[in-house]
Parts: C-alpha cells; structure tokens; sequence
C-alpha cells in the first residue's frame, strides 16, 4: 500500500465516561454520564471500551451499545482481566468462549475494530507466557487482534515474524521512557490495521499506582506533530486501517491531544482545535 | 451528572470470616448457627451447604436432618463487626460516603464526586475489591450503576463471585429480562400478589400503569413503579468515621431471654460507656439498644436523653425502657450493643450552693466508685444488680 489517503483511520480516545470531560469542556455543562457516548460520536470515529477489561461483556448490553452509534463509528475492546492479568490456568478457555459471546453484537454489526490484548508489565517473554500467548491467540483466532506489550523483553524480531505472520496488529505505544517499559516504535504487524496507543509520558506518575496521576500527560504540539509524521510516511502507507488511541483521560488531555493529532493529520497546522471540530478522515 | 454508586457484597460474609479463622473448613458444607438452643436458626451457610438444601432462617434441627455432617459453628457477631470495621476503613480511602450494613458484607459507596482523585468508578471498585482480597482474605462481589437498587440488583445477578457495571442510562434495559425477586424492597408478600396477576419478570410487570399498581399496592405503588424501572434516588448514607458514639458490645455464650441476666448485663455495659464519658469529660444525648437473637434477626430501639448524662443510674433508666422496647420476640437473645450518641460536653455550670439532691448523690456516689475501681479495679466496687446470675461473654 503505498497511498496513505486509501488508509482508513480511526481516531478516538480510551474510555469516554468520564466526569472530568465536563470540566475540561469536552462535554457540554450538565451533560448525562447516559448521554456522553451521543455527544461523543459526534467527534471521534472509534473508542476503545475499557469496562471489557473488568468484566467479561456480555452480549445484551453490546448489542444495546451498537444501536446508539453510526454505521461507521468502530469498538475496540480490551480482553477481559480473566485472560490477561489474572489467568486461571484451568478456565481461561471457557473465559475466552464466554468473551466471544460477548463480542457476539459487534462482530455481527460490523462494528469492532480489534480486540485489545493488553498484557501487564511482569508478563515477560518466558517460556510459560509465550506458551499462553500462543495459546491465546489460537483460542481467539478468527477475530482481529491487537496485542499490547508493557514490557521490553518482547522487542524481538521472532516476535514481529510471528505476529506478522498471523496477521495480528502490533500495538505501538506511547509511554514514558522508563527501564524495562516498551520502548516507542512504529511497527506494522498487520497489513489490515495498524494500532498506536498514546498514554503519556508521565515518568514520575507512571508506577504510583493512581490512573489519576499515571495517565496525567498533556502532550506537546511538537511530540504530535512528530507522530502525525510518522504515522503519515510509515504507518499510512503499511496498512489498510489504522487505530489511533489516547489513554492520557485526566482532565480532558486525551480528547483534546486526539483532535489536535487529527488536525495535524489533515495539515490543519494552525489554530487551536474546537471540540467540535469536524473528524473525519 | 449521574451518581456513580459501588455496591461491595461479601457472600455468605458470617462464613468467609469464620474460614478465614479455620481455612481446613473452606470450600466445605458449613453451618453458621447457635447450638444448645431448642429454637436456635441457621443464621448463615455456606454454598456447599446451600447446595444440600439448607437455608438461611431455616430452623437447625431441620438443618440437621437434612444433613447430619455438616459442621456447625456459633456465630461471634464480635469477629463480624471486626471485620467490617476493617473493610470500612480501607473504603474511606476513597469516600466519605460509604453506607454498611449490620456486619453483613454489603457496602455502598458513592463515588461520583471522588473521580478526578481516584479515577473511573469501575476501577476504584477493583482496587477495593483487590484490597479486601490481600488485607483481609475477603473476596467481595462487586458493581457499578447509579443507583443503590441497580447496583444491589447488579451483584445479586452474580452472586457468589463476580462483577457487573451497569452504564449510565442502561438500567431499564439491564433490569427488563430479570425476575421480580431480584428487585430489592419488594417483598415476600409483594411478589406473592405479582405472581397473582402472572407477573413474575421486570418487564411484564411494567406493562402495569401506576394507576393499576395502586389497585393491589396502594401506596407503595409508586415506590414499586419507580424500583422495576431502575429508578432509585435514595442518597448513600454518609457515615462519619469521627462520629461522636460510643458503644459496648456483649456476647451471651448461651443465648438467653433471663430478664435479669439482660438486665444485669445491659447495667455492666453502661457502667463501661459512662466510665469512659466520663474520663472524656463528655454526656451523652442519644442513646440506641440493638439485639440480635439466635436466629439472625435483630430489633433496635432508641431514645433521646434529656439532659444529656454521664450517669450510670440515670442512663440504665432509660436504657431499661428502651430493652423492654426492643426485645419483642420470645427467640433467645445472642448479643447485646448499647451505643451512646450525640456526645456533647456537659453544658450545665454547677451552681456554688447547690442543694444536695438524688441526683447530686448518685454523682457524688459514681466517682467514689471511680476512684475505687482506678484504684482497685472494676470487681472491687459492684452494683448489687450485677452481683446476680451469669454474664460469661464468649
């Protein structure tokens, strides 16, 4: 693919109820934690659900989340807890059928974008975990994937040919600069979908144990700008979709960096973005 | 902005505290109940032992029938009420706004005004949920809604294990599908009439009108109208950790309803409430009596006291009222707590020539009876109402 305009892309943010959006003027005064996804929709392309990461969906309530948006409007959705964080060796094969289920809805409307895998920091690339993950992502095949690492020992290229392999997207990620964390890159795994997620670069609040302050991260113009570039010369043209995510929700950061991204995507260089601005791409 | 609402619910609460005690009992049948009285009633059980048929309330003897080798252990409201205290505290961390109910493992908190601290509400639900589970070996049942009733409807629907966030503004559609029985605040004789009219689930029921609701429910039918359409505005209780109480607890080894032994009991309670008033310099405005009987239930009652007292006499006069009051039933009584509220300090100046009054004697006479027993000890000195029958707390 060597057009970035034939690249599809899909911007939004991680989660989108939260009461502090109100605050930071995201969301209109006195708008409803049951209105937030209307208003929401009317901004941004796709979000990524993180209530799937606590509790396993289920299938009525996708089923009601897809009616309330557009045709195009995409989910991406974080693998429950049960499959990433705290695995039972015994039953994380019935957690991924009851996942499937639960994902029934979107996959059926056309509507999910990819499944976020999402693994936690101590799941180092030994022996036992790559065994699971391999295991995983058989039990989950059939689905689009995307697996996110947080630590370091999975920059391989075995790793890279293996998830190139089975079309499954690497997550590029946007996390401070600390020892062991994975490291920023810009890689495409799948030729369908590429997939960055921005969660700040907060070093000091990063392992304090507080979303509050692990996610509290205004990026600069010029670190955007920097990946509008890379996205543009390298991920574009690599991939027929790409996800573009903002994890940084304190205080309204995320909604406003992702807009600004979108701008600097479309070359609307100067100005300050409007919430309402129009988004797509 | 809707409420953001956790509703924390320890299954079988009674049980996971005693194997927390006894881990060889854990994932066995288990009665929690007392033994040696005739009437006595299962008070809690384990799943195992749900699944071989026994019940809350049901009576032992026929819990006994149903399965003679299943263990059975006394309840120790004591270790219940310390448990509690600990899970209440861990979620004061996040919340002022947490209401609890009697040493049973639920907790309600409201976290709508805590978010730009602690984050989404569904995380801080986890992180309690984690704690209790490493601090305290607790696992709760947690979830998330906006209301009180969703939230209970919520871990009800998972129970014994497991989590459940209901989104804002899909509580209609979440509570639809679900049978009556789950609602909470409907009642056994509620449902009973429902079931008459051939509605057993949320959403036949709502086919009703609130005019046709208030046929057979009178004035509870708006209440009723409001619950089966997720609709629930009663607050979280705030609940002051710094709350200005005092209170006493007593255990009866053998469950009881001796007037005489409740009587001298209740008076050993208030003298170690009034000791401690006094040492603090403090009267008491308020005061409430809670029984808990063999079988589980309990009956409170309270009173005002005016003038506020550090009296021993002057308080068990009022508190002897407020026992006949509560004690309604003829079930033996296991555990007695007196709690004294509305702490104040005595506002009353003492006149210089005061005449010598009843009371003004009793006073004089209570802090003789301190100063022995600072001395001495409490056994040194005794009321002739305690010298009667057996108190042994367990």
């Amino acid at each position: 693919m060597e057009d970035p305009g034939a690249c599809r892309l899909y911007t939004g943010t991680s989660g989108y109820s939260y009461g502090e959006w109100i605050d930071s003027g995201f969301y209109p005064d006195g708008t409803h934690s049951s209105n937030m996804l209307d208003c929401y929709i009317k901004v941004f392309q796709a979000v990524e659900l993180n209530y799937t990461w606590y509790q396993m969906p289920k299938a009525p309530a996708m089923e009601r989340m897809c009616e309330k948006v557009p045709e195009h409007f995409k989910f991406s959705a974080k693998l429950t807890r049960t499959l990433t964080h705290e695995i039972q060796k015994n039953l994380w094969q019935k957690e991924v059928l009851a996942f499937r289920h639960g994902m029934e809805p979107l996959i059926r409307a056309g509507k999910l974008l990819c499944i976020l895998i999402q693994l936690p920091p101590y799941f180092e690339r030994s022996a036992d975990f790559r065994h699971y993950l391999a295991a995983l992502l058989d039990e989950l095949s059939g689905l689009p994937l995307a697996v996110e690492f947080r630590h370091d020992s999975w920059v391989n290229d075995k790793v890279f040919s293996e998830l190139e392999r089975r079309r499954i997207t690497l997550v590029n990620v946007d996390e401070p600069d600390l020892p062991g964390l994975f490291p920023r890159l810009c890689a495409v795994t799948n030729p369908d979908l590429f997939y960055i997620r921005f969660h700040g670069r907060n070093a000091g609040g990063w392992r304090s144990g507080s979303m509050q302050k692990q996610f509290d991260y205004d990026y600069a113009d010029q670190e955007l700008k920097e990946w509008a570039e890379r996205v543009k010369t390298e991920l574009m043209l690599e991939a027929a979709a790409g996800g573009i995510f903002f994890n940084n929700h304190v205080r309204g950061q995320a909604p406003k960096n992702a807009l600004r991204l979108m701008d600097l995507l479309l070359k609307k260089d100067g100005g300050k973005t409007p919430w309402n601005a129009p988004s797509f791409i | 902005m809707e409420r953001a609402v956790i509703h924390l619910n320890i299954a079988d609460f009674a049980v996971a505290v005693e194997t927390n005690r006894s881990p060889s009992l854990r994932g066995r049948p288990l009665i929690i109940a007392p033994q040696g009285s005739p009437r006595a009633v299962v008070y809690d059980m384990s799943d195992q032992a749900y699944q071989e048929g026994i019940r809350k309330g049901m009576p032992l003897t026929l819990a006994n029938r149903l399965n003679r080798n299943i263990p059975i252990l006394a309840p120790g409201f004591n270790r219940y009420e310390q448990a509690m205290k600990g899970l209440l505290k861990e979620s004061f961390a996040f919340t002022p706004l947490v209401e609890y109910g009697s040493s049973d493992g639920h907790l309600f908190l409201d976290v709508t005004s805590s978010g730009r601290l602690f984050g989404p509400s569904a995380d801080v639900a986890f992180r309690l949920k984690k704690t209790f589970k490493s601090a305290f070996n607790l696992d709760p049942i947690w979830s998330v809604a906006t209301s009180k009733l969703v939230a209970k409807v919520a871990t009800r629907l998972v129970k014994p294990l497991g989590e459940y966030i209901v989104a804002p503004g899909d509580e209609e559609a979440f509570l639809a599908p679900l049978p009556l029985h789950l609602i909470p605040g409907l009642t056994t004789a509620d449902l009973n009439r429902l079931r008459e009219f051939n509605l057993f689930s949320v959403s036949e029921a709502r086919r009703l009108t609130l005019e046709q609701l208030k046929i057979p429910f009178l004035q509870k039918a708006p209440l009723i109208y409001d619950w089966i359409r997720g609709m629930d505005p009663s607050p979280v209780r705030a609940f002051s950790e710094t709350a200005s109480t005092l209170s006493a607890d007593h255990e009866f080894s053998d469950d009881t309803n001796h007037a005489g032994i409740l009587r001298k009991t209740l008076y050993l309670m208030i003298e170690q409430i009034c000791k401690r008033l006094r040492e603090k310099n403090l009267h008491s405005s308020g005061t409430k009596l809670i029984l808990s009987y063999s079988d589980g239930l309990q009956s409170a009652s309270t009173a005002k006291l005016s003038p506020s007292t550090s009296n021993d006499t002057a308080l068990f006069k009022k508190c002897a009222l407020l026992l006949d009051k509560a004690w309604t039933r003829r079930v033996r009584i296991r555990h007695m707590r007196l709690i004294c509220e509305k702490l104040c300090p005595p506002m009353v100046q003492a006149d210089l020539f005061s005449p010598e009054t009843k009371e003004t004697k009793q006073a004089a006479l209570i802090r003789a009876m301190d100063r022995i027993r600072n001395r001495f000890g409490h056994a040194a000195v005794q009321t002739g109402l305690t010298l009667t029958g057996d108190t042994t707390s367990s």
